[in-house]
């Protein structure tokens, strides 16, 4: 079994006017990457930063690898890595410039191999030698990355890590993560951009204002619901999918060409068996997904609202 | 951990290096190199030259020198300091580095040397270009040593301060430093050996061993007294700044672990607070031991002795204003304590307040002020009482405002409070100028203990020892304490209704327990 890397026990960050984030606990396995969702304003960034100490908490305690933020400060940080949703660089320093000033600051051994591995990792070794203020926001954000994960943290802490990220910096960034994920690190990722937390997180924690409304394995928050949303496309013969739908008792039936989505509320065989009758009855179906653990329909049916 | 392996100092070396040094180092020499051609100038043909000796033409253009090393370092090696830290704050950088495993310490320390490299190059330039006059005007090496550490030491006391400062406000505060200094700079001709400002700025040391003059009334010529004391002024200089630097340093560190902090804990407030107000009225305490306000030194020709302890009081009630504002919590940090502890009630609030503060300061204030009158409190008691109140009427009001303006406005809190503190101390004085009367000056918040002080304020009683003592109006100055603890109470009025307001908004945002 995996053990718990981060663990938030009753946290709550109180600012002026309101309650940032209130009552919240959680806990991030070895091997977890966990998604953190919720609309604009939900207290992600809040949380993220209360658990690396940037912002002070009204109360509740936050252990990373075991080290408590107010007795082990020194060593909490040393296995906790942050990477902001902006990119803080040194614009006058070089890449390497930028990521040996943070390795001698973590006392990072054999600087000069770990800094050539992270910028490799991160697709910047041609830009090594590079000013900061000469690089895209693509690669400073890369390169904040690869600064985040220069001590090798054991817990990782990415604030919407993607949103500087082209296409194809996306897919790095996913094979990244799934390459931590292997290594058994705990990663707690936000974005309120659910298509980018989807095929990589194996767990999800939901917030609204504040508050965690939803938290677990992504599998089982997608049964909790007991209503299933599927998607069909079918190549012929779509008015008559939709009768058979139609008597099928489906809910919340949305077409779109060649195909819709809907809601069905029954258990695995009755799914099934719906498919089934499709097939017996003469139509060609292309595609057949259910969207039970799909991070966007989890929140959708989780009752967070005004989804960025 | 030693600079050389210190992350942040090398980077800033590597960041002021690389935004060039070799332009600031050769400014820095052409301005020393000229002054040591007029000297060279001088020493070839005097005849063209006005001074009597090698040795004052060595001082006055040393002198030239120190005053740009004090520009370079001391003002410019500040407003570098502090707007290279609110630069990195703002970018995000600063939390960066915090995240990492280096000692707040480490952070500072690395900020404080690093940061003002350019500006320590050009300082030593121009510390070599200054010996090199000080050798050929025939002028001692102690000269030119002792004054290089007065700089030196005040630039580094002017860095911590500007660590400080970058950490606190987001904005650089370079401006700031000649600000104060422009309104200091001619409260130091007043009495130089017994203003304290004079010691850690340090203007008086550096005059002093500038001074040629042998008159014994010659306050630049005299060694200053602590408590009646002689001492040495570079050492009284630098044992200031290094008692002041150590608050700052720990000011720092602290505000570097946990920015939502006040810088000084109270303690350490109230301590700092002592040690100014007692040395200042140390150095005071040679003209009337204990007697105000009758002198023990005759009347010194440089000075109007009857305007120190007015100047002090004025002092005093600034320094209280400063050390309420940095080391008074945020309200909202005592509102998250209430939520943290569970507490409720207005009893709990007090002493994690500002007014708990300005009641030990007070205290300290006036227990310092005491000791220039024990010895003549029977007749002097009225105005004792009268400035103490003062002091006392003082503090409670900034405490009072400084919290309602913080709970009431947030982020417009200073506006609003600079607003009420020139309604109640500086415009009474302008419409008493508009007007010409003195009535008005004497609603002033400010004008009670001031003029209590300057007008020895004795109750008609005839002085001893056949005095010719000014009789303020006692009436007025009494009605004035009064009148001012009226808007104390005032104030104490709207301060417990944002609190109470305050709390009830905590205790029900609370969640069960």
């Amino acid at each position: 079994m995996s053990s718990p890397l981060l663990v938030i026990e009753h946290l709550r960050v109180d600012f002026p006017e309101v309650v940032a984030v209130n009552d919240m606990s959680l806990t991030v396995c070895s091997g977890d990457v966990c998604g953190l969702i919720g609309p604009n304003g939900a207290g992600k960034t809040t949380t993220m930063r209360a658990i690396s100490g940037l912002q002070e908490s009204t109360r509740g305690s936050v252990k990373v690898d075991g080290h408590d933020f107010t007795r082990e400060p020194g060593e909490l940080k040393k296995c906790l890595g942050f990477m902001p949703d902006f990119c803080p660089v040194y614009e006058q320093l070089t890449a390497s410039e930028f990521l040996d000033h943070f390795a001698r600051a973590y006392d990072v051994k054999d600087r000069a191999r770990r800094i050539g591995q992270c910028l490799e990792l991160t697709w910047l070794t041609e830009k090594r030698d590079a000013l900061c203020e000469e690089l895209s926001r693509g690669m400073k954000q890369r390169l904040v990355l690869a600064k985040t994960l220069l001590p090798d943290p054991e817990v990782l802490l990415l604030d919407e890590p993607a949103s500087g990220l082209d296409p194809l910096g996306r897919i790095e960034l996913r094979k990244i993560l799934l390459q931590l994920r292997d290594l058994g690190k705990a990663v707690l990722i936000s974005s309120h951009i659910l298509t980018e937390l989807s095929g990589f997180c194996n767990t999800a924690a939901i917030m609204e204002r504040g508050r965690l409304i939803k938290y677990g394995n992504i599998a089982e928050l997608g049964q909790k619901t007991g209503r299933r949303r599927v998607s069909l496309k079918w190549r012929t013969d779509g008015d008559k999918a939709l009768e058979i739908l139609k008597s099928a008792n489906v809910n919340n039936l949305e077409t779109a060409a060649s195909g819709v989505t809907f809601d069905f509320d029954g258990n695995t065989e009755a799914i099934d068996e719906l498919l089934k009758s499709l097939v017996t009855q003469g139509i060609r179906v292309s595609e057949w997904r259910d969207l039970s653990d799909d991070l966007e329909q989890i929140f959708l049916q989780s009752g967070a609202k005004e989804l960025m | 951990m030693s600079l050389n392996q210190n992350p942040i100092f090398l980077t800033q070396k590597r960041l002021v290096h690389r935004s060039g040094v070799l332009a600031a180092i050769l400014i820095a020499a052409l301005i020393g190199l000229s002054l040591l051609s007029g000297l060279i100038a001088y020493l070839a043909d005097p005849r063209g030259f006005d001074f009597r000796s090698p040795q004052e033409a060595g001082k006055m253009f040393y002198g030239w020198v120190i005053g740009v090393e004090i520009l370079v370092l001391v003002i410019g090696g500040f407003s570098r300091i502090s707007s290279t830290l609110a630069n990195e704050r703002k970018a995000g950088l600063w939390d960066s580095n915090r995240l990492t495993p280096l000692k707040p310490l480490d952070l500072v320390s690395g900020y404080w040397f690093g940061s003002p490299l350019r500006e320590f190059y050009m300082g030593v330039v121009l510390a070599v270009i200054g010996l090199v006059i000080v050798l050929l005007g025939r002028l001692s090496f102690t000269f030119w040593l002792e004054t290089q550490i007065l700089v030196a030491s005040t630039a580094l006391f002017f860095g911590l301060l500007g660590v400080l400062m970058g950490l606190t406000f987001t904005r650089p505060q370079g401006l700031l430093i000649l600000l104060v200094i422009f309104i200091v700079y001619p409260f130091s001709f007043i009495a130089p050996s017994r203003m304290l400002f004079n010691f850690f700025l340090p203007i008086y040391g550096i005059a002093h061993l500038f001074q040629d003059s042998v008159d014994p009334d010659d306050d630049w010529n005299r060694t200053p007294e602590l408590f009646g004391l002689h001492l040495d002024p570079v050492l009284l200089s630098i044992s200031l700044q290094l008692i002041i630097g150590i608050f700052l340093w720990r000011a720092a560190g602290r505000k570097t672990s946990n920015p939502f902090q006040s810088p000084l804990l109270r303690r350490e407030a109230v301590v700092l607070f002592g040690i100014l107000v007692f040395i200042q009225h140390g150095l005071l305490w040679g003209l009337w031991r204990g007697q105000f306000p009758i002198l023990v030194h005759s009347q010194n020709k440089f000075y109007d002795s009857e305007s120190m302890l007015p100047m002090v009081q004025g002092g005093t009630m600034l320094l209280g204003l400063v050390v309420l504002a940095f080391a008074s919590p945020q309200p909202e940090r005592v509102r998250v304590e209430s939520l943290r502890l569970g507490f409720k009630n207005l009893g709990a609030i007090f002493p994690r307040s500002a007014v708990w503060l300005a009641l030990v300061l007070t205290t300290v204030a006036a227990v310092a002020l005491l000791m220039q009158c024990f010895l003549s409190i029977a007749y002097t008691w009225k105005a004792y009482v009268a400035a103490a109140g003062n002091l006392l009427e003082f503090f409670l009001i900034i405490s009072f405002l400084l919290e309602y303006c913080r709970l009431r406005f947030r982020r417009r809190a200073l506006g609003f409070m600079a607003l009420w503190l020139f309604v109640l101390c500086i415009l009474p004085f302008i419409l008493g100028g508009v007007f010409t009367t003195s009535a008005l000056g004497d609603m002033s918040l400010l004008s009670p203990g001031i003029k209590a002080l300057a007008e020895q304020f004795t109750n008609n009683t005839p002085g001893p020892h056949g005095l010719d003592l000014h009789v303020a109006d006692e009436n007025v100055l009494l009605g004035m304490v009064g009148a001012h603890f009226c808007i104390a109470f005032l104030c104490f009025l709207l301060w417990r209704r944002e609190w109470m307001r305050l709390l009830s908004k905590t205790s029900s945002a609370a969640p069960a327990q």
